[in-house]
């Protein structure tokens, strides 16, 4: 009943989101909303693939210990049409994730809202000829 | 064999003729591949912010003004921008990323037409039949007892089988918007970008495969009526069920060249063991931006087992608050 009750209301957040609600169900499946995470650290890996884009992040903890996270992105065709690669995020820049854990509480979470320190958007505008883009 | 296709198809593409815009279903396009078929090569996007059905504000309003539509536009890109945020709600979780991983588009069709859909007048998907909805309640009620069990618990397009919006019938979504058509002589080839789908459509009038044998995508079958390519397609399986459709789904796709980088794509949903009468969409579509990459899914599906792990560890925190209920 409450399994019901919750997916009923996440349908409707959807709508009211302007999310078509078979969009991403998945994500609510897969990480936890009462597990919001903000989370700081620096590129060790991206995984520029389908269905989902996925950048591992070295993150100091405050006991001084480092935990390597994965952070899951979006599809990274469109990205690549305006000219960004993987290289467009390359290992060691520093970026801050605001995002949900995973439900089981491994270190993944969703990359709800990626940054670079100073705020600023990544992949904003289309990416200069010389960060490797594609040609058409 | 697909390299030789691919050869002849980038020599049938002729230089691109002056094209008159006529309404819908009429075409001034005069270029023709080698074997005389109108071209309608080229990769193609359908990306737009017009709804398939008539949102429910809008009932009765067919058509928005030019005012109208630029409002809409403007209205529907800022609420659906995911860069807004609701912290702390399944929904927040839902919309999943940044507004750059998304490419809805930001315009309504050049019609601005209130929907896609152009029959029924209303431009809503018709009732279901009785069976037809009871098929679907019963597939809601399951989902919602059996969210994960396992894979098959899950859409076709999170298990990396089929894209709902690359059909067919192909509709817009929230990304890659985008396929190619490739002409050969005797056949035309649609390619999806999602999920690397191509469906090959034969031209020379061979009759359906028999009832028997049923397709993820339906059993295609092309010829031109004028300049316009019409696909017919039967023998579905219950495995997509679009909107509701049954394995009884006869699909009718109509595409027409409308200029250099237009094309009218149409399709009818007729079904009535599923729909109380059939149902007709209309997409303007236009000449994609961009080259359309390789949508490799299974490969990179981590999302799949996290779906399971996080489904798992919801029955556990649910088993152990049951448990300590117990324990009172």
């Amino acid at each position: 009943m409450r399994t019901r009750l919750v997916v009923m209301i996440a349908s409707l957040g959807l709508l009211l989101a302007g999310v078509p609600a078979w969009a991403h169900h998945a994500f609510a499946a897969e990480f936890d909303a009462n597990k919001p995470v903000k989370l700081k650290g620096t590129v060790t890996k991206v995984e520029w693939i389908n269905p989902h884009a996925w950048i591992h992040i070295d993150v100091k903890n405050p006991d001084g210990t480092v935990t390597n996270w994965m952070i899951e992105g979006g599809s990274p065709n469109t990205l690549l049409r305006r000219g960004f690669t993987k290289l467009s995020l390359p290992v060691g820049t520093e970026i801050v994730v605001d995002g949900y854990q995973a439900k089981d509480q491994s270190f993944r979470a969703n990359g709800r809202d990626i940054t670079f320190p100073d705020g600023k958007k990544l992949f904003v505008g289309n990416s200069s000829p010389d960060e490797g883009a594609p040609s058409k | 064999m697909r390299a030789g296709i691919l050869i002849v198809a980038t020599v049938l593409l002729g230089p691109g003729r002056a094209a008159a815009q006529t309404p819908s279903g009429q075409s001034g396009w005069t270029a023709r591949t080698a074997d005389g078929q109108p071209d309608l090569q080229g990769v193609w996007s359908n990306a737009t912010i017009t709804p398939l059905e008539r949102p429910a504000d809008l009932a009765g309003k067919a058509v928005l003004t030019p005012e109208e539509a630029a409002a809409y536009e403007k209205r529907v890109v800022e609420r659906t921008n995911a860069d807004k945020r609701t912290p702390g709600t399944e929904g927040d979780v839902a919309t999943a990323y940044n507004n750059f991983w998304y490419d809805r588009g930001t315009k309504v069709i050049g019609t601005r037409r209130t929907s896609l859909i152009v029959d029924p007048p209303d431009g809503k998907i018709p009732a279901l039949t009785p069976q037809a909805q009871q098929r679907v309640d019963q597939a809601r009620a399951w989902a919602a007892e059996h969210p994960a069990d396992g894979p098959e618990d899950r859409s076709l397009g999170e298990r990396c089988l089929l894209w709902r919006t690359a059909g067919p019938p192909m509709q817009p979504g929230p990304y890659n918007n985008n396929f190619q058509i490739i002409q050969a002589p005797g056949y035309v080839v649609i390619v999806n970008e999602m999920i690397h789908d191509t469906r090959f459509i034969p031209l020379d009038g061979r009759p359906h495969l028999p009832a028997g044998i049923r397709q993820w995508r339906g059993d295609p079958r092309g010829r031109w009526e004028g300049k316009t390519l019409v696909v017919d397609s039967t023998n579905f399986t219950d495995k997509t069920r679009y909107f509701g459709a049954d394995v009884n789904l006869h699909l009718i796709e109509r595409f027409t060249r409308t200029g250099p980088d237009t094309l009218l794509y149409e399709f009818t949903v007729d079904d009535p063991t599923a729909f109380t009468k059939s149902w007709t969409a209309a997409i303007p579509v236009t000449k994609a931006d961009g080259r359309m990459f390789e949508y490799a899914c299974h490969e990179g599906n981590y999302a799949m087992t996290d779906i399971l792990a996080g489904a798992r560890a919801d029955e556990k925190k649910a088993a152990q608050g049951a448990g300590r209920k117990g324990a009172q």
